[in-house]
């Protein structure tokens, strides 16, 4: 069994070491669905995205994009049925937060979801769960099933017009069906390849609807934000990244695990202080602060406030907030192989500079670890993740591109060695 | 209408197109505005995956690409910066990356975008040390299209063409990533009346036809236009000729008539043009009841000599004619003042008839029957009752149409003629019946016009000469009317002054002469159609 509590909680996962929070009665003891009721029977819609767009809460799935400003983008006067999507795909690579939310506190998930789907008029919740969490999965399925009973799912809730449902719809195991718009193909049961925007959910999403996609965390923070109020949640954080995240430490740590901070706290703080730092008495060589395909950083700079003011001058970003610790035997020309393998294999094939710039960028790296490496490759490498960078269907060739660049910017040096060498010079650290 | 300004020139678009659809609406697409592409077509969806169309939009930090975006009132483009350059040789370096090197031995070597726009927009040297993708090579997708997985570039317009034409839906893309490939469903084969098509949309040497693959290098084709004779659609085509011989179709877009395509049968018709069983001579029943090859001069005179003795015994109401909606306005229209200068009004069309569909493929087999009814020839059957009722004595009979199973017994009415006359391209039961058999030119042997069912008048010209003597139907009516010694039937025949000549007597025809109609066609004058 995995971790079931962060090492450190906050407002988001405070309860989370009580199992019965993650039942309906449980979280009524403490609260719950408290400030839905007055949210939906005391404000208006346009009142509600005006207090989440106040609190300046970015969303939490990777892009930190405002989530009171993607709510407003929902057409309000519509005959069409609108929907909401919950993004519980998970699949960065060193990201594992909503795994938790949903599995130790499915209702404070489904509170924001009504919030949500108040604020936008969405009529139904598709909540799109990677096919690997079955576990989580029940979890929110007997969650949903469990407020349905109570009346906080379906027609007239709290004695109002409001009407809301959620279905929960397990993925089958891509990648690619977390970008918002390869999501809503999976979702219809088409293969899950992004679509070209024009047009945007906002207009044409779900089954062709208005639809607002948020990530599962981004939800949960939204009852809380209700309750203590937009101003309370900017005194968290940082004046541009308010809040608390779930940071997912792991890698070599003394104590990986999740860990609720606010944001704009300092990587060494959350390595060394929070997590143990690096186990053995060895030394950090690397650190990916945000999942995979976020730009790694090198020792030298992890003084860095995480929040994405501070880490976009470093020219990485917050992304899930999942963060990979890599210490001094780490053979970054290997961490290259997992990455653009990784990348190779979840791409979903579209557009040409992610289809053939990935593999290509996969197979030179792993020439080069395997010795056969040319000085020319390295600026190869630079120029085919700069010619996939910016130019594709999604944002995922950039998230192939960028981890590639970093680890050239901070550890060229390893692949000089590989290549004026002729072979890896590190232990093996793991298999290929 | 929005205004936009691309590379300093301004231009009124429709309102909401995309940008590629508003330059290719005003048809300066790859016609003064360059900007590449493969995915997107235009008459597919767009797909918006193989990024080559980028362009610089002001105002818009990254290059956008020109088949999804909107236009916009005010929006100014650019398509020659450097950016863009380098964008395209960026797109077009990665979909070489796993491109085979099968340039010598592919068959569409000088027809490939991806030869072309290599040499234009892509960059001169090759980086890739990694070896390419292994995939199928020659393999059949159904009976009629050859597949190379390995020279593929995903552009998946062959997989959205079968989804949004034929909607038979047979192609599809098969995993992820670089081991992305175009295949048939399992079990299924790529197997539809419209299925030839994907070979001219697949940008590459990836589909290419079983029918015309290796065939003949295509640098060595000239690509004549003209009109297909397979039904009334007249979908406009070019005929791919080389040492005096038709190699292909290929559909020449048309968006009043066939868009961007061709039926499969259409597109084999060609087959007759060459064909053994074209008629090569004039041939003459003799004394035995046999027919034997004579000479023009010998026919005709026996012809005219027929329908004069006829004519005088009985009066010209015994001669009669069936006309061929295979025939061109033209030519219709010679037979027209033929039997006016000899007297007679009995006179009808057979048409012969098929499977239509709702795409483009029409019941009656034949690209010319809105003209020969425009000019006047009706129903055939009345003409055959006639026959029947003995009243025809000498019979002109243009083409094998009354062949179709529509006109059963058709055979034998016309035993009951005195003498028929015969002319057509190719040998037929209807020789049976003949006493005169005259060979007359193919539509892609001779100038003219059809008409299609929608009333538009369609340009014909010659792309290969018959490899024997023969004339057109209308100059071989000429000559008859000569060798009658019919007023009007004087001096040479001049196709050109027919095709005027035609707009004076029928008005809706006035303007719709060969040199008038240009390469797309007129619709009839005042045409309700
Ligand atoms: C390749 C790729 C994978 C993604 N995977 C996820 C994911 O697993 N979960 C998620 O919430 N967002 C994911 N996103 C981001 C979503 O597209 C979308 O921005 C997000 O769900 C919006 O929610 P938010 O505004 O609440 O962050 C992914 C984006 C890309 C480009
Ligand atoms: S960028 Fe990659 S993953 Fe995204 S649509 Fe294009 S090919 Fe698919
Ligand atoms: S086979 Fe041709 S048309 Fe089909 S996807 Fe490949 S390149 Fe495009
Ligand atoms: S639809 Fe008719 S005109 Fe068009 S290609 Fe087929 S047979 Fe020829
Ligand atoms: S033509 Fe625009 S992306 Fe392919």
């Amino acid at each position: 069994m995995g971790q079931r509590v962060p090492h450190v909680t906050g407002y988001l996962t405070e309860h989370f070491a009580d199992d019965a929070f993650g039942t309906l009665a449980g979280y009524r003891a403490r609260g719950g669905y408290e400030t839905a009721r007055r949210v939906v029977t005391g404000m208006s819609p346009a009142e509600v995205i005006e207090t989440v767009k106040a609190s300046g809460l970015q969303g939490r799935g990777g892009a930190g994009f405002s989530t009171g400003l993607k709510w407003s983008f929902m057409p309000a006067e519509t005959d069409r049925p609108k929907y909401l999507v919950c993004n519980a795909d998970e699949s960065e690579p060193g990201s594992f937060k909503d795994r938790i939310l949903l599995e130790r506190g499915p209702h404070q998930l489904i509170e924001g979801i009504l919030i949500a789907a108040f604020a936008t008029g969405a009529e139904k919740t598709f909540a799109y769960v990677r096919g690997e969490y079955a576990f989580p999965a029940d979890c929110l399925e007997r969650a949903v099933a469990e407020a349905r009973e109570a009346g906080l799912l379906g027609e007239r809730i709290f004695g109002t017009d409001f009407r809301h449902d959620i279905v929960v719809v397990r993925g089958a195991g891509a990648y690619i069906c977390g970008e918002e718009t390869g999501l809503l193909e999976s979702l219809e049961g088409k293969k899950g390849q992004p679509r070209k925007k024009p047009p945007f959910p906002a207009q044409f999403g779900a089954f062709g609807m208005p639809t607002t996609v948020n990530n599962v965390e981004t939800f949960c923070h939204v009852p809380h934000i209700l309750a203590r109020g937009p101003d309370w949640f900017r005194s968290i954080g940082t004046e541009k990244s308010p809040g608390h995240t779930l940071f997912g430490v792991s890698g070599h740590v003394v104590r990986p695990g999740l860990y609720e901070l606010p944001l704009g706290t300092r990587l060494d703080e959350i390595i060394f202080e929070h997590a143990g730092g690096v186990p053995d008495g060895k030394k950090v060589k690397g650190v990916i602060p945000g999942g995979m395909s976020m730009p790694i950083l090198p020792a030298g700079q992890l003084d860095v406030p995480m929040a994405n003011e501070y880490l976009r001058e470093r020219k990485t970003m917050l992304g899930t907030g999942g963060i990979i610790v890599m210490n001094e035997d780490t053979c970054m020309v290997r961490v290259a192989c997992v990455v653009t393998y990784f990348f190779r294999d979840e791409s979903c094939g579209q557009c040409t500079q992610c289809r053939e710039g990935t593999g290509w960028m996969n197979r030179i790296v792993e020439r080069i670890e395997r010795g056969g490496g040319e000085s020319e490759d390295l600026a190869v490498l630079l120029d085919v993740a700069g010619k996939m960078e910016g130019a594709t269907i999604c944002a995922f060739a950039d998230a192939a591109a960028w981890p590639v660049q970093g680890l050239l910017r901070h550890f060229r040096e390893d692949f000089e060695a590989h290549v004026r060498e002729r072979k890896c010079p590190f232990p093996a650290s793991f298999e290929l | 209408m929005p205004r936009i300004t691309v590379d300093g020139r301004d231009y009124e678009v429709p309102e909401g197109r995309t940008l590629l659809q508003a330059l290719d609406d005003l048809g300066v697409l790859m016609n003064g505005v360059e900007i590449p592409h493969y995915c997107w077509h235009p008459k597919l969806s767009i797909d918006g995956s193989c990024r080559l169309c980028q362009v610089e939009i002001e105002g818009q930090p990254k290059l956008q690409i020109a088949c999804n975006t909107p236009v916009q009132d005010g929006m100014v483009v650019y398509t020659r910066t450097e950016r863009v350059r380098r964008a395209r040789e960026g797109v077009m370096e990665l979909l070489l990356v796993n491109h085979p090197l099968d340039c010598p031995i592919c068959d569409q070597a000088g027809e490939c975008k991806l030869q072309d726009y290599a040499f234009e927009y892509g960059v001169p040297r090759s980086r890739t040390r990694e070896p390419r993708r292994a995939l199928k090579k020659r393999v059949d997708l159904g009976p009629t299209i050859v597949f190379d997985q390995e020279r593929c570039i995903l552009c998946r317009r062959c997989v959205r063409f079968c989804r949004e034409v034929p909607g038979t839906g047979e192609l599809g893309v098969f995993g992820r990533g670089d081991r992305s490939v175009v295949d048939v469903f399992p079990g299924e084969e790529l197997r539809n009346d419209y299925s030839m098509n994907v070979a001219d949309i697949c940008p590459v040497g990836a589909l290419t036809t079983r029918d015309f693959r290796f065939r003949i290098r295509v640098w060595f084709l000239k690509e004549i236009p003209g009109v297909c004779t397979g039904c009334s659609r007249g979908c406009n085509i070019h005929l791919g000729t080389a040492y005096n011989r038709v190699y292909r179709y290929t559909p020449r877009r048309n968006d009043e008539v066939n868009e961007t395509w061709i039926c499969d049968e259409g597109r084999l018709s060609y087959k007759a043009i060459g064909a053994p069983d074209r008629i090569r001579e004039p041939w003459l029943r003799s004394a035995r009841g046999v027919l034997e090859p004579a000479t023009e001069s010998d026919a005709l005179g026996r012809a005219a000599d027929r329908i004069r003795t006829a004519a005088e015994a009985h009066g010209p109401g015994v001669v009669a004619a069936l006309a061929s909606p295979h025939a061109t306005n033209e030519d219709l229209f010679v037979l027209r003042r033929l039997l006016a200068a000899l007297g007679t009004e009995v006179h009808g069309m057979a048409v012969p008839r098929g499977r239509g569909d709702e795409i483009l493929l029409r019941e009656e087999r034949a690209p010319n029957v809105a003209g020969g009814r425009a000019l006047g020839f009706g129903e055939a059957e009345p003409v055959l009752d006639r026959i029947r009722g003995g009243g025809v004595s000498v019979l002109l009979v243009l083409g094998h149409d009354l062949l179709d199973p529509r006109y059963e017994g058709a055979l034998d009415a016309l035993r009951r003629c005195e003498s028929v006359i015969l002319l057509d391209t190719h040998h037929s039961e209807l020789e049976r019946a003949a006493e005169i058999v005259l060979p007359v030119r193919h539509a892609a042997e001779k100038l003219g016009t059809f008409t299609n069912f929608a009333g538009r008048v369609q340009r014909i010209e010659p792309a290969v000469e018959p490899p024997f003597l023969a004339l057109s139907d209308g100059e071989t009516l000429h000559r008859l009317g000569r060798t009658l010694g019919l007023a009007g039937f004087a001096g040479v025949y001049d196709v050109r002054a027919i095709s005027r000549a035609i707009g004076s007597e029928f008005p809706a025809f006035a303007g719709r002469d060969v040199d008038a109609v240009g390469p797309l066609g007129l619709p009839l004058a005042g045409d309700p159609a």
